[in-house]
């Protein structure tokens, strides 16, 4: 080989290895302009092989949330309308279906299609692909929270209709005009520790939504003893009124309120209550008509704080009830409660009137451990019944139109400041069940320091906001 | 005690008939409309008395005797005189 062969064969060697670079890069930008997953044999970590169910997975532009109660032949038949066709019906999330487009359109704009169905669909996103080896990739929190997110969705029939739980914007409602259940959920669902006492008109504790969560009195808490009223089998609370031991709702109010604070959750039956656990004490001073006596309010109270000194873990009290006549006897019973560490939640009353000009009771009561709610609508105004007060109404939470849990396993939507408080009790609860050891004073601060500032509620109420629990059991 | 519509109404004029000292005639039901109240009872919470606070449907029922009127307020659970001379009373429940 003489020296000029030598330097043509060095020639051709640099350019077809410079060919090979420039080639292999037009693959690489090739690669990531098509969003696709990097073949796996480019990667350094060698990527499973797909199955077919995989690749089909993968293949599916748009995951969508069915709203419950959508049956998979109507998923189909949806699909089908926009030419597209339902690849997959998860099994661990009830109505979440993943959806290959077979026009093969934009997928963001295929899943803003799926969202505006509000009637149908709850969330509709496109399908993120993530690759297992780009280390980014567990940066992004969305996909990740969300899959988070979509498993704190209860199976109850109802919960799409619980709007202050998860407003998607059903019914002419405004979309997170709630109180972020969802989100509160991945960070607890309550716990059996804590006790709520309903103080009301009873609780139908034979509820096929109520029974699990109701407290009973366990043979450790010896049965009632009441120097006036003597002995009680409190077995499942107390009846002030008739002053026997049996607490059986003959209203219902009482049991929708139960009902908000603790409805079981994800048992395919009725609604969700705020806690899946939580332990429910229903005492009953209000008679059948829904209205009951002072000193009546007073013995309920007495007995929660009895019961609490002989160990039962009672920690909040929810009063959706009140009046505009005040009573020193009441407010020293609440003031007794909040000394024995249970936090009073009161509803701010149904007159649309100021409380700081006129006060309603006992909400009004300026105690440490009262906690006043007025009462929002889906849409987060202020309703027109709720009353209201800069300095002595604290919080907003929703109060109308709430489905909740009725008598002899009924279910009903009501409305009223006495729907508003349980949300905030329910919400108390979970704290709790997050913070086992806080005190009230905490318990108080993390309610009205966690909510969503809203215009609707400047000069309304103290804190200037809506029950948040999503914030309230994080911060 | 159970009320309807009618047996509400019925309910209250004896009720003021016999307050007032006048025969059931003497009596007129002037309306009875379908409300919805503010509380359990019924916007018409007697002294000393604590209310769920719940909207209510019940019936407004006024009646006018010897040239005044008056208003009873019912649900299915109870029947009240509201504003009567400055109070409010549970006739039923």
């Amino acid at each position: 080989m003489n020296r000029n062969n030598i330097w043509i064969h060095i020639t051709l060697a640099v350019v077809m290895i410079t060919l090979a670079a420039v080639i292999g890069q037009i693959d690489r930008w090739r690669a990531a302009l098509s969003h696709r997953p990097v073949h796996p044999a480019t990667t350094a970590r060698r990527a499973p092989v797909l199955s077919v169910r995989d690749q089909e997975l993968a293949d599916a532009e748009v995951i969508v949330r069915f709203k419950p109660g959508v049956s998979l032949s109507e998923m189909r038949t949806i699909a089908a309308t926009k030419n597209d066709r339902v690849v997959d019906e998860d099994e661990s999330v009830p109505g979440l279906a993943f959806i290959d487009d077979l026009d093969n359109a934009d997928p963001a704009g295929d899943a803003a299609d799926y969202a505006a169905m509000s009637d149908v669909v709850l969330y509709a996103e496109p399908n993120q692909i993530i690759q297992l080896d780009d280390p980014a990739a567990g940066a992004r929190s969305f996909d990740v929270d969300q899959n988070e997110y979509d498993a704190n969705l209860p199976n109850d029939p109802q919960f799409g209709d619980q709007w202050s739980l998860n407003n998607q914007g059903q019914n002419g409602g405004k979309e997170h005009a709630d109180i972020d259940a969802l989100k509160a959920w991945t960070k607890t669902r309550g716990s059996a520790d804590v006790v709520v006492a309903v103080l009301d008109s009873g609780v139908d504790y034979k509820h096929i939504d109520l029974r699990a969560n109701m407290w009973t009195r366990p043979d450790s808490v010896p049965q009632y003893q009441d120097d006036e009223l003597g002995s009680f089998d409190d077995f499942h609370g107390f009846d002030i009124g008739d002053r026997i031991g049996d607490p059986m709702d003959d209203n219902g109010h009482g049991t929708h309120c139960a009902g908000i604070i603790g409805a079981e959750a994800d048992n395919s039956e009725g609604i969700a209550g705020i806690n899946w656990k939580v332990k429910i004490m229903p005492l009953k001073f209000l008679g059948r008509g829904g209205y009951g006596t002072t000193k009546a309010a007073i013995e309920a109270i007495n007995y929660a704080i009895d019961r609490k000194k002989n160990g039962v873990n009672i920690r909040v009290m929810n009063a959706s009830w009140g009046s505009t006549s005040g009573s020193k006897a009441l407010e020293d019973a609440i003031r007794a409660a909040g000394d024995a560490g249970i936090l009073f939640v009161a509803a701010a009353g149904n007159n649309s009137t100021d409380n700081d000009k006129r006060p309603h009771y006992p909400s009004n009561y300026d105690l440490p451990n009262v906690v006043s709610v007025a009462a929002l609508d889906r849409n987060d105004a202020i309703t027109s019944f709720s009353n209201f007060g800069a300095k002595t109404v604290h919080i907003a939470a929703p109060g109308k139109d709430i489905p909740s849990t009725w008598l002899n396993d009924q279910y009903r939507e009501a409305s009223g400041t006495s729907m508003a408080a349980p949300h905030v009790s329910g919400v108390a609860a979970l704290i709790v069940a997050e913070y086992p050891n806080i005190s009230v004073a905490k318990l108080r601060e993390k309610l009205l320091r966690s909510v969503d500032k809203l215009d609707s509620l400047s000069g309304k109420v103290s804190s200037g906001g809506r029950l948040n629990a999503a914030k309230a059991v994080s911060q | 005690m159970s009320f309807t519509k009618e047996t509400a109404a019925e309910a209250a004029r004896s009720d003021l008939a016999s307050r007032l000292g006048l025969g059931n005639g003497e009596v007129k039901v002037v309306s009875v409309d379908e409300t919805e109240f503010t509380d359990m009872s019924l916007g018409a919470a007697a002294s000393g008395e604590m209310a769920a606070q719940m909207m209510t449907s019940g019936w407004k029922i006024k009646l006018n005797a010897q040239e005044r009127n008056y208003e009873y307020r019912a649900d299915k659970y109870q029947l009240r005189l509201h504003n009567f001379k400055g109070k409010n009373y549970v006739i039923a429940s």
